[in-house]
């Protein structure tokens, strides 16, 4: 069973991934319209308002999920969560990087065993440096009993 | 009810429950759109029972995006800063689902307001729950 504090000290807080975007208007406003968003400023591409919409944001993905040397913890692994903390719109077309480190490593345990927590957050900048918005995924792993 | 400035909200206030189209049909589209589609998990029953999962279920930030547009729709000139969703279980596709939201904090002066949100199942079971920062005009 892994240390939890070890692992808080070795990898916290270090970026392990640098990743470029460019969002698509036309995919941010289909997402948009998919789950009913009424805003033209997230459906319609030739709103002038027009930003890409939350779950767009969400759905991006560093190129890795943990470190390259964070250690396997066995068990299952499931999506946890997702949370996006909004700065400044974010225009379609804009280049975009996507800079992740883990922000949190938590445990929480109960009658089947320990739950491990993941917390990898991505900062997105422009070209410019602004940044823009942060995205945290959320990654739960049930341990195997040992 | 809708909101158009920070004078119009009440702490407890609950938003106006919401039925989300979480038919497969829309499930399908959402994965489609966002690039989810293709093993059947989000798109077709027994595809996704065979993978081990109960059903068919929504993309968890297709949870997310519904509780974005009830936000929305209550308050069509509020900007979401922050949300974070919790997926406690799935969002299975071709079952009802509510949507609740409830103020839990107001910052006058800012404009901030808390909000409390779940995605509940026909058992009143919550699937998704979570919290968001919205900002609204201050007049």
């Amino acid at each position: 069973m892994q240390d939890i504090e070890e692992l808080r000290e070795k990898f916290l807080d270090l970026e392990f991934d640098r990743t470029g975007f460019t969002v698509d208007a036309k995919q941010s406003a289909k997402i948009a319209r998919a789950y009913g968003e009424s805003r033209p400023a997230y459906t319609d591409p030739s709103d002038p308002n027009f930003e890409v919409c939350i779950p767009m944001l969400a759905s991006l993905a560093s190129g890795r999920r943990l470190p390259i040397d964070f250690p396997a913890l066995g068990g299952i692994s499931m999506d946890g969560g997702k949370s996006v903390n909004s700065l400044a719109p974010v225009r379609p077309g804009v280049k975009l990087t996507g800079r992740t480190h883990l922000h949190d490593i938590y445990a929480k345990s109960g009658r089947s065993g320990r739950m491990v927590f993941l917390v990898s957050r991505m900062q997105l900048y422009d070209s410019e440096g602004n940044h823009l918005a942060s995205t945290d995924s959320r990654q739960v792993i049930r341990e195997k009993p040992e | 009810m809708t909101v158009n400035n920070i004078a119009d909200v009440e702490f407890g206030t609950e938003l106006p429950a919401f039925t989300p189209d979480t038919t497969l049909a829309a499930t399908s589209a959402f994965a489609e759109a966002v690039g989810y589609a293709g093993n059947g998990r989000f798109e077709d029953h027994e595809k996704a029972r065979a993978q081990g999962l109960p059903g068919a279920l929504a993309p968890g930030i297709m949870g997310m995006g519904l509780l974005s547009r009830v936000i929305h729709d209550w308050a069509p000139r509020g900007r979401i800063r922050q949300i974070d969703t919790v997926f406690r279980a799935p969002v299975l596709a071709d079952h009802n689902h509510t949507i609740s939201a409830i103020v839990t904090d107001i910052d006058e002066a800012s404009g901030e307001v808390m909000l409390d949100l779940s995605i509940k199942n026909e058992k009143d079971e919550t699937r998704v729950f979570g919290t968001a920062t919205l900002v609204i005009p201050l007049s």
